[in-house]
């Protein structure tokens, strides 16, 4: 009986002895308490100052000093019950965070993993919070980022062409002049009285074969040129004009998976993609505050924009105090002034849901491999069609993107789905049963095949009105 | 034919070769300019350029307002369904948090229709940080931007459909308010597929009208079977 009682006080005696002196900020396993704090913590804590969701928890040893272990294991426990206990410091903490983050959320971690949870803490309280992983992306080529270099580059070359037209018209002068001048050598005196304008009639004249070639080169070089302007009034093929914020959509698209719809979310609902107003920003990058290659800068128009106070973690309001869980409207902020770069004139209707939704295109049907793009761009035609292997369903189309020869190509190409939809059997049912009609089904299946066109995809008021 | 004929010749030529250098800033040629910035009210166009220019005072004003604005105070969005269109009731607090858990369901049928939709919808809206199945596995956690990101077969298996609603109306912690990209009803059509998710990511089974077959349900029609 004794042996068992004194069994049972060595082992209370190690178990108490073992809780005090073993603090939670010793003797921990850091390796352990990374995956715990990366399972529990990191989506609200950075182990810097740095505030994400919930304070940084730097220095939070020092800020703990005079709290028991138990009531610390009890606040991440349970922090309600640990504000309960009327600790001096726990409450001081209720007082000042949780009316602007909220009360944290109860974690089911045992005393242990506390204590490697800390361990980690304290360890990695140096390193960069929100940078990424750099080595990210690496499969992600992006095309817009040498467009400009290369678009330069097509510059030169014109420079030369135009420096060897100019050298050729300028040998051609030249002869000109020595044509002349041997003229005036061997007639003597004979045009000595006559203007330079009439000697170059009497040359001319004279060398008919030689001025035509040249006046025929001229004439079919200025049509072709101008031809060619004509051709190009009203395509926009190309056309990436610079963005107030250097947005890549390789990085966001390509890199980070996030679909175009989450952004462009009214594209599957109206008219319009819609450009993402920055709240839509924010709900990523109120965690990333850094961009992996222009830093802060870039992001920080976002955070100019919406009032948000990146070293808080808050929204602002008009008054300019910040401490707010979400976007203030009174905020008075200015908006990012994005370039619209698809755009249609306004006799032309045209609306994203019924392609999305009703025909089912990929984004990329029209727009090209904008996950390869850095700001948003005019994807050229032949650019589209050359993905035509990697997007099924993808019609291949030769007239310039955006121009209505474009659009009602793919409308005469583009098949509808029959099963898609009831209304095509409701429809069908309908033009079995009448003489008309069955004339009507006869004609679209002539070539076996039903496209939009045949639907009415190029009457004139599908678009226009 | 002059000098100056043939200057100004070669002056046309070089104006002509330099409009066929390509500018990625500029949108080339329009024909009539006004079609594409029309004064006409259209969203995305920037008023500031408009041909029809009254004052600089107007055209600043035009220039500095958004285009994608927030509904008027007070209003309701109409949409066709009419369970959709009541204001959301729950304040954005702790304890709106977790009234909407105790007492907010889903006013959508479980059902293959709403499931799929959510699907759908869960792929666009939510993967890049939940991940395919779910497990926070996202590629924005991936690539270590967020870290954290709860489990729905872990931490939040048992988070009650109230409370992932509020979560989409409000956000919570580092997610944002997800309300301005999804409408009422797409919301609950995710939360639907997120309870299959919790569930471990097993599509459930569908009976030919489209409702889920519960262990229950299959077993009680074995019953029957079973007699004839």
């Amino acid at each position: 009986m004794n042996k068992i009682l004194f069994k049972l006080f060595t082992a209370a005696f190690l178990l108490t002895s073992l809780g005090t002196s073993a603090s939670v900020w010793e003797g921990g396993n850091a390796e352990n308490g990374e995956a715990l704090f990366n399972a529990n913590c990191a989506s609200c804590h950075y182990t810097t100052a740095e505030v994400l969701a919930a304070p940084g928890l730097l220095g939070v040893k020092d800020r703990w000093k005079g709290v028991s272990d138990e009531t610390l294991i009890l606040w991440i426990q349970n922090p309600q019950a640990a504000a309960e206990t009327g600790d001096k410091y726990v409450k001081s903490l209720v007082e000042r965070y949780v009316p602007t983050y909220g009360w944290m959320t109860a974690q089911a971690v045992s005393a242990e993993e506390v204590k490697d949870i800390m361990a980690y803490v304290q360890v990695a309280a140096t390193q960069v919070a929100g940078a990424g992983d750099a080595t990210a992306g690496a499969d992600c080529p992006t095309i817009g980022d040498d467009l400009e270099e290369s678009g330069s580059a097509s510059t030169t070359v014109w420079f030369l062409i135009l420096l060897v037209l100019f050298i050729v018209v300028a040998l051609a002068a030249s002869g000109v002049r020595n044509s002349i001048s041997n003229a005036i050598a061997n007639d003597g005196d004979a045009e000595a009285g006559l203007t330079y304008t009439d000697r170059v009639k009497a040359w001319m004249g004279r060398n008919m074969a030689f001025v035509s070639i040249i006046g025929l080169v001229l004439v079919a070089y200025g049509a072709t040129i101008g031809y060619q302007a004509l051709m190009g009034v009203g395509v926009y093929e190309g056309y990436q004009p610079d963005q107030p914020i250097k947005f890549s959509h390789s990085i966001h698209v390509c890199e980070n998976e996030v679909d175009c719809q989450y952004c462009h979310s009214s594209a599957s609902k109206s008219k319009h993609a819609g450009i993402p107003s920055t709240n839509v920003c924010m709900n990523c990058h109120k965690g990333i505050k850094k961009g992996k290659q222009y830093g802060t800068e870039e992001i920080g128009k976002i955070y100019a924009a919406i009032g948000f106070d990146a070293a808080t973690g808050t929204y602002i309001d008009g008054e300019g105090n910040n401490g707010h869980k979400a976007p203030q409207d009174d905020f008075d902020g200015d908006p990012i002034k994005w370039n619209k770069v698809h755009n249609l004139p306004d006799h032309v209707y045209f609306n994203h849901s019924q392609h999305v939704v009703v025909g089912g295109l990929e984004c990329q049907n029209c727009h090209g491999d904008v996950q390869k793009y850095t700001v948003g761009r005019i994807a050229p035609v032949d650019e589209v069609a050359a993905l035509v292997n990697d997007y099924p369903g993808l019609i291949p189309l030769s007239k310039p993107t955006l121009t209505m020869g474009w659009c009602i190509e793919c409308h005469n190409k583009a098949e509808i789905d029959l099963a898609s939809s009831d209304y095509y059997e409701e429809i069908h049912n309908r033009l079995k049963n009448d003489v008309r009609g069955n004339e009507e089904l006869r004609k679209y299946m002539e070539d076996e095949e039903i496209t939009v066109r045949e639907l009415g995809g190029w009457e004139c008021a599908k678009c226009h009105y | 034919m002059t000098r100056y004929t043939l200057s100004s010749l070669l002056l046309i030529m070089i104006v002509g070769l330099g409009s066929c250098v390509t500018d990625p800033n500029s949108p080339g040629l329009e024909y009539m300019p006004d079609m594409y910035r029309s004064p006409a009210v259209e969203a995305y166009v920037d008023y500031g350029e408009d041909p029809y220019y009254k004052t600089e005072e107007v055209a600043k004003s035009q220039r500095n307002t958004i285009s994608a604005r927030k509904p008027v105070e007070g209003t309701i969005a109409q949409v066709k369904s009419g369970d959709f269109n009541m204001p959301y009731a729950y304040p954005n607090t702790d304890e709106g948090y977790a009234a909407a858990g105790a007492n907010l369901t889903s006013p959508l049928a479980t059902n293959q229709e709403n499931i799929e939709a959510g699907m759908e919808i869960y792929q666009i809206m939510c993967t890049h940080c939940h991940g395919e199945k779910g497990e926070g596995d996202g590629a924005i956690s991936r690539n270590g931007l967020i870290k954290g990101i709860p489990s729905y077969t872990g931490k939040l298996k048992d988070l009650p459909v109230g409370n992932i609603y509020h979560t989409l109306q409000y956000g919570k912690g580092l997610m944002g308010s997800h309300a301005s990209q999804m409408t009422q009803k797409e919301r609950w059509q995710v939360i639907e597929y997120v309870k299959v998710l919790q569930n471990g990511g097993e599509m459930p089974e569908f009976d030919a009208n489209g409702n889920v077959l519960t262990a229950a349900a299959s077993s009680d029609e074995a019953a029957q079977d079973q007699p004839q």
